[in-house]
This record gives C-alpha cells, sequence and structure tokens, in this order.
C-alpha cells in the first residue's frame, strides 16, 4: 500500500501546486459565495415557488452542502479527468506501465488522487458556508453539525463517485474530451432529470447520487406541514428570475435521516470502487491502439527514412539557397493557426458540430441564440483553449518567443484565428439577426465571440494550462443555457441597460486583450 | 561581426544561479561550450537567443544592445533549442512555412528554399508526412532546417547531436564547418569529441562562470604533461581513484588499463605520459575548479 500513498501524494501535490488550482479556489470561493444569495439578488439557489426559507443554520448548512455537491460534481468532473492523460502526455505512463503496480492500484491511486483535489475544494466551500451564516443568517444560533453533517452525507459520496466516474471516462474515451464532456453531461442530467418525476421512494432515495431527493422532499414536507400545501416542485441550481414575487417564509430544521438514506450513501460509496476496479479490467497501461497506430506509422517510415538518409551526402550551401525577402505579415500565421485548430480532435466532431449548425439555422430564436450557439462554441473547447497554450505544450516556445516581434505578430493571429472560427460558426444567427435588422444582437455576438476567444488566450498564458479555461467555460455555457443574465457574454438573455451591458462586454475585452499581452510580454523574455 | 557579453549574471531565485558575472567576447567561427550540467550553458544561449533577460550585465551585437533591442538579432539569428518541439498536425512543409513567418522572411524563393534544405537534412522523402510521425533524430533535423531557414549571421545550437546516429553526426559537423566561415556559431554539446572536431574555440564552464577560453591547443595545454596511462590489476582500481582524477577504464581481461590524470601527486609505478586531449583538459579544469 505504501507505494499507492506515494502515487496519491505525488499526483495530488503535483495537480494542487499550479496557478490553475489556485484560480479554480478563488472562483470556488465566490461560487460558494453565491450559493446563500441575498434577498435582494436576482436569482435563487434552491427555488420553492411562493416560498422562501429562512436563513438559518440548517439553512445554510444544508443548500450549501447541497449546492456544493451538485456544482462540485459537475465541474470538478472537469476538474479532475485528466490524470491519466497527463501520464500519457508527460511519459510518465510508459514508466508506470514497466513497474510492478497492478492495473488497479494505479487506478486506485489516481481515483483517490481525484477524490482528494475534490476534497480540498469542498472544503474551501465548507469553510464559506460558515461564514456565509454569519453573514446572511441573524439572530439564529450556530450549530455545527448542520454544516458537518450534510457535507459528509450528500457531498462526500457524491464526489467519491465522481472521481471513480473521471477514472471510467478516461479508460473507456481515453483523451477524447469532448465526448467525455458529452457522456458525463448526459449521465449528470440522466442522473438529476430522472429524479425529478420520481415520487419519494425508497428506490427515489436510493438512486440519488447527490441527495437531492431527500433534501428537497424534506423541505417540501415542512412548507406543506407549516402551510397546509402540496408543495412538489423544488428546484436546486442556479435559477435567475428577475420578476420579484411575494412569498412567504419557511423555518426548516433539516433533514431527518433515514436508514435507506444512509445505506444509499454507502451504496454509492461501494459503486465508486466497483466503477474502478470494472475501469481496471479494461485499463490500456498505455499500451492503447493510438499508440501502436503511430508505432506502426513511425515503423513504416523509419524503414523509408533509413533508405534515404544514406544515399547520398547531401550538403547546405547557404550562399546558394534562393534569398529570402522580410514578410512581417501575420497572414501565414493565421492560415497556420486555422490549420491547427481544423486538424484538431477527430472528424466525428465536425459532424456534430455541422448538425448543430444546421440546426442554428432552422431553430427558433431563442433557442437558436440562446442554446444553440453558447453550446456550438463550447465544442470549440478543446481548440480554443489551446491557442495561446500549444507553442508550450509542443516545446515551441522555444521558436516562438525567439521570432521576429512575436507579440506583435503572433498573439494577433492566435486571437484571430480563434475569432474566425467564432464568427464562422456563429454566421446562421449572425445572418438572421441581420436580416431582422437587429444590429444589437450582431454586435453582442461579434463582442461576445471576441470575449470568449479572449478569455482562452488570457487564461492560458495566465495559467500556463487549458483546465481553467475548460472548465470555466463549461460552467459559463451551464449557466447561460438557465439564461444567467451574469454569464451572458453573448447577449443571449434581455438586460435592461443596453449601453451598460456593452460597455461591461467591451471593458472585459479590453482588460483581458491588455493582460494576455502585458503576461505574454513578460513571458517572451523570461524562459 | 562581434558578440560582445560583459558581466553577465543570472539570478533565478536566492539559491539558483544561473551564469555569474560572466564576460565574453565572440568573433565569427564556431565557439564550443563545454560544461557539466546546470553549467550555464543553455541559460547564456537563451539570454544570446533573447527569450532570457539577464539579471544583470550586457551584451552587445556589432554595438548593439540585444538585451534591450531583442528584434536586432532576430532577424539574423538561427536557434535549435535543447528541447524544442514541434506541432504534430504538421507537414514539414507547412511547419517550416509557419518558421519562415516567425522569422519574418518570405518571397518567392521561400518554398525552394525550404525543399533545398529538407533536401540538406535528408528529409525530402517525408516531407510531407505529419511531423508527429517522425522519429527524433528525424525531428533533430528539422530542427536544423528551421534554424537555417532565413540566412543566419548567427546560429546557436544547443546539444544539436542528441539523437542523431553516428553517420549524421558527422554529417551535422561537416555542415557546421561550412557555415562557419560566414557566421559566428554557438555550441554546446556533452560530447567533447563533436566539439574537439569543429570548434575553433571552446569555451569551459562550470556553476555560471567562465573557467576559460581559448582555441584548443591552449585548452589542452592545461593538462599537458598530466595524463598518464597503466594496466592495473582491476581490484586496484580505487586506490588510483583516491589519488587521481580516473579519465577512463578499459577492461583487459582480469587486468585493467586506466587513464588518469594526477592532481597533486606523482604518477603511480609503471605508467606511461600520453597525450593529452580536449576531454583530458575539460574534465581537469572542471574538476579542480
Amino acid at each position: 500500500m505504501k507505494y499507492i500513498y506515494n502515487i496519491i501524494k505525488a499526483d495530488y501535490l503535483q495537480r494542487t501546486r499550479s496557478y490553475a488550482f489556485l484560480i479554480t479556489l478563488a472562483v470556488t470561493i465566490y461560487v460558494a459565495y453565491s450559493f446563500v444569495p441575498p434577498p435582494t439578488a436576482n436569482y435563487t439557489t434552491l427555488t420553492m415557488p411562493g416560498y422562501k426559507g429562512v436563513y438559518n443554520s440548517a439553512w445554510v448548512g444544508y443548500v450549501s452542502a447541497m449546492m456544493t455537491t451538485v456544482m462540485l460534481s459537475m465541474w470538478g468532473f472537469f476538474l479532475v479527468n485528466s490524470g491519466i492523460k497527463k501520464d500519457i502526455d508527460t511519459e510518465v505512463g510508459l514508466i508506470v506501465a514497466t513497474t510492478r503496480i497492478t492495473n488497479l492500484g494505479y487506478l486506485l491511486s489516481k481515483f483517490l488522487s481525484n477524490f482528494l483535489v475534490l476534497l480540498t475544494i469542498m472544503g474551501f466551500t465548507f469553510v464559506v458556508s460558515i461564514a456565509m451564516f454569519f453573514l446572511r443568517a441573524s439572530g439564529s444560533p450556530h450549530i455545527l453539525s448542520d454544516f458537518v453533517v450534510p457535507y459528509l452525507l450528500f457531498a462526500l459520496p457524491a464526489l467519491f463517485f465522481i472521481s471513480s466516474l473521471a477514472i471510467a471516462t478516461e479508460v473507456f474515451l481515453r483523451d477524447k474530451l469532448i465526448l467525455q464532456c458529452i457522456a458525463f453531461i448526459f449521465l449528470f442530467g440522466f442522473i438529476l432529470g430522472g429524479l425529478h418525476g420520481m415520487p419519494n421512494s425508497n428506490s427515489a432515495v436510493i438512486m440519488d447520487v447527490f441527495g437531492v431527493k431527500t433534501l428537497t422532499g424534506s423541505i417540501s414536507d415542512q412548507i406543506n406541514t407549516q402551510y397546509h400545501a402540496e408543495v412538489k416542485d423544488i428546484s436546486m441550481g442556479f435559477i435567475f428570475n428577475h420578476h420579484k414575487k411575494a412569498y412567504k417564509t419557511v423555518v426548516w430544521n433539516g433533514v431527518s435521516w433515514t436508514n435507506v438514506f444512509l445505506l444509499s450513501r454507502l451504496v454509492w460509496i461501494f459503486l465508486g470502487f466497483a466503477v474502478v476496479y470494472i475501469s481496471s479490467l479494461f485499463f490500456h497501461r498505455f499500451d492503447f491502439k493510438h499508440a501502436t497506430r503511430n508505432r506502426k506509422k513511425k515503423a513504416e517510415f523509419g524503414e523509408l527514412a533509413t533508405e534515404v538518409v544514406y544515399k547520398e551526402s547531401a550538403t547546405i550551401n547557404l550562399s546558394k539557397l534562393p534569398k529570402l525577402l522580410p514578410d512581417y505579415g501575420i497572414i501565414p500565421f493565421i492560415k497556420t493557426e486555422l490549420l491547427l485548430l481544423i486538424r484538431r480532435r477527430s472528424k466525428w466532431l465536425w459532424f456534430i458540430i455541422a448538425a448543430v449548425w444546421v440546426g442554428m439555422i432552422f431553430a427558433p430564436m431563442d433557442i437558436a441564440y440562446g442554446i444553440l450557439l453558447p453550446v456550438i462554441w463550447f465544442l470549440q473547447v478543446t481548440r480554443w483553449s489551446e491557442l495561446a497554450t500549444k507553442e508550450k505544450t509542443n516545446q515551441l516556445h522555444y521558436f516562438t518567443y525567439s521570432s521576429y516581434k512575436p507579440l506583435q505578430r503572433m498573439l494577433p493571429a492566435q486571437i484571430l484565428a480563434g475569432l474566425i472560427t467564432a464568427v464562422v460558426l456563429a454566421l446562421p444567427i449572425i445572418v438572421r439577426c441581420a436580416i431582422a435588422l437587429n444590429g444589437y444582437a450582431v454586435f453582442n455576438i461579434f463582442s461576445g465571440a471576441v470575449f470568449i476567444v479572449l478569455l482562452a488566450v488570457c487564461l492560458g498564458i495566465i495559467s500556463n494550462g487549458k483546465k481553467l479555461y475548460e472548465i470555466l467555460f463549461f460552467m459559463i455555457t451551464y449557466l447561460l443555457t438557465q439564461k444567467g443574465d451574469i454569464v451572458d457574454y453573448l447577449g443571449a438573455v434581455p438586460h435592461n441597460n443596453h449601453a451598460l451591458y456593452i460597455c461591461i462586454i467591451l471593458g472585459l475585452n479590453l482588460l483581458l486583450a491588455v493582460t494576455s499581452f502585458t503576461v505574454r510580454n513578460y513571458q517572451a523574455r523570461h524562459l | 561581426m562581434s558578440l560582445v557579453i560583459k558581466n553577465l549574471t543570472k539570478q533565478y531565485d536566492k539559491q539558483k544561479t544561473g551564469l555569474s558575472d560572466y564576460s565574453v567576447t565572440i568573433e565569427k567561427g564556431i565557439l564550443g561550450l563545454l560544461g557539466p550540467n546546470g553549467a550555464g550553458k543553455s541559460t547564456l544561449m537563451k539570454i544570446i537567443a533573447t527569450i532570457s533577460k539577464p539579471t544583470q550585465g550586457t551584451v552587445f551585437l556589432d554595438g548593439e544592445d540585444i538585451v534591450n533591442n531583442p528584434d536586432y538579432i532576430r532577424r539574423i539569428l538561427g536557434y535549435l533549442p535543447q528541447d524544442f518541439g514541434v506541432y504534430p498536425n504538421l507537414n514539414a512543409y507547412e511547419f517550416l512555412e509557419y518558421i519562415a513567418a516567425l522569422k519574418g522572411v518570405g518571397g518567392a524563393g521561400l518554398r525552394q528554399r525550404i525543399e533545398m534544405l529538407l533536401e540538406g537534412v535528408n528529409l525530402t522523402a517525408d516531407a510531407k508526412r505529419p511531423i508527429g510521425t517522425y522519429s527524433g533524430g528525424m525531428k533533430q533535423r528539422i530542427g536544423i532546417a528551421q534554424a537555417l531557414l532565413n540566412d543566419p549571421k548567427i546560429l546557436i545550437f544547443d546539444e544539436p547531436t542528441v539523437g542523431l546516429d553516428p553517420e549524421e553526426r558527422v554529417r551535422f559537423r561537416q555542415l557546421i564547418s561550412d557555415l562557419a566561415d560566414d557566421c559566428i556559431i554557438i555550441l554546446s554539446s556533452h560530447i567533447v569529441s563533436d566539439i574537439e572536431t569543429i570548434a575553433d574555440e571552446v569555451a569551459i564552464m562550470k556553476n555560471g562562470r567562465l573557467l576559460d577560453k581559448a582555441i584548443q591547443p591552449e585548452i589542452i595545454s592545461h593538462a599537458d604533461g598530466k595524463v598518464f596511462e597503466t594496466l592495473i590489476d582491476s581490484g586496484d582500481l580505487n586506490v588510483i581513484k583516491a589519488k587521481h582524477l580516473i579519465i577512463n577504464t578499459t577492461r583487459q581481461k582480469d587486468k585493467t588499463k586506466v587513464r588518469y590524470i594526477i592532481k597533486n601527486q606523482e604518477p603511480e609505478p609503471s605508467s606511461i605520459p600520453a597525450t593529452a586531449t580536449l576531454e583530458d583538459a575539460y574534465l581537469f579544469l572542471t574538476q579542480n575548479a
């Protein structure tokens, strides 16, 4: 077991000792702060039509724990789902494959490392939730168990299971990040959506990995008892509502745990182990098809190379080579950047993108603009996240940083290439808005494209990695499809003050651009 | 053309010093950098290649300060880093076109120049394959081609022969020698024989400091009269190790032939003096520094 402990420790330290993780923690603290909205907020995190909970210890503790469970399960998956890929990229995997460690031992250590990373983040939300109690609640006594118990019973088993899912998707879907995203979102939606219509029964409790049903059931029981009502429709998650309605207050003191619920938590922990065990039976041990295919290519190629290498002794006489002219334009860069974007990832993704693109032509405008456009842009996440990081990933930064005026030529070309893809993908909506003479929407789409591309470039440059942008982009897209105006970067949600909205997006674009150029300027001279 | 480096210091943090008060003048020809790991060779090269700023000191190319005006050297710079990479999805033509754009060169002759360079590094037959499928040696050769793309006057090669097979190494040495008439070439290598064969001058470094820089005979003269060879019983090796600096050992059945440098003691009985080489001088200087 000693070696497993060492792998977990090394993996955990490697993941957490990065700027990206620090920024993730900062975002986590902000998100945890938003779990307990002030009374004047235009959103709710636990929505009960016509009712509102009194901010006592149980309410703040349970709602924070539940929001942490659901939200961290969702985006935490994307945070931890590249542990094996990292070993493939760094070729540490090849060393691992030659050691005595079993597949199960290796995957178990990765799985527990995933869990520890999520647990660390959960620890921060736990502390913030206690702080939020003292900030928002007035007069209620602070009961520590109202915070500890829900985090222990809701969040821990759920995060345990999510950590195992991250392992399974990496084993079965390997490096296909988009496919992993789609599979996970589908599964996530299936779990949450499937429970929504189910009656409160033991089987529903057991199937509820997040424990949402138990919590919402308890709250609705309280409302129905207190007001003799028949409330069933309680939802979790950020729900934005601009229309303030009158509401009644509910005093709720927490969940009465049942044996079935406690059993269900153990079942999900057991299932987490089972998923890892099953994955270990199919684990490629770094000898997957892709590598085999590449090796085949190399082998064929090696023979060819041997044939030509020593055939004749060619020489290079610099004075006899054709003279070149100075050419400081950025068109060749844009061409290469577009080539790299297009050749990135598999062809099947282009079919999905084509389908969504055609869908944007025919779908009702609110769906096309509010859902399909954010989704089709999100499908570029792995392409855009590489815009400003691929030189470092491919160790080409020595060339780019020592080139002639890299900041004035290279970085703008990367931004423009990203922008061109964003605009081409948004063309159906742009044309439809233009035909409808909706210049405001057209402008917003353009500035939104600039924003999302600049965000990729800026976060890539600052964090030296792709993960932060990928997680943030996922969260933005998710919240945007829920009509969250706070993340509306492309004008898909109505805003009261158009001028202010435009100014904010333009200001953010300017900030991102200035930060990107400043930091890259520093990096280019400080290798 | 001359590159004047004055009092260069690179301090990464309180503990780690890359270069320490390093001064050297480099003229046309080949300068070979020798030094153990952490000697500061790559740091020096990065600073000249303008991708790292010194903490103190200046670098002048023909009187122009390239620390403050990096674009002055970038136009005529060819740089082959130690751990460079490629975009695996591009083929050799696309990659070199991209590098040409980085270097700010183009025009009608670009395609032909790329073809001639690829021919020169024996990659023509494979030029349309994605570079991701290349072997290590082939990638190294594409790296050499990119360094020569812009008609460079300053060439910096950091461990250029890594990954090349023996014949390719010979070809590379020949190529470097041919280029040396018009350019300043700075070359680092752990393989002393590479430097010995082609470098006009050698700079020996350790712990970020310059131990010596001179033409090869002068460097070698440091070890003159100090190198000996002897045949001993294998069991006696540790006795010699304790007294002298071992250069190499060769097993010959139950005996071992030892080549060593004397420190402050007399040579072993029955030893015969040997002609000093660059490797002997390098080890002598770095061990005694």
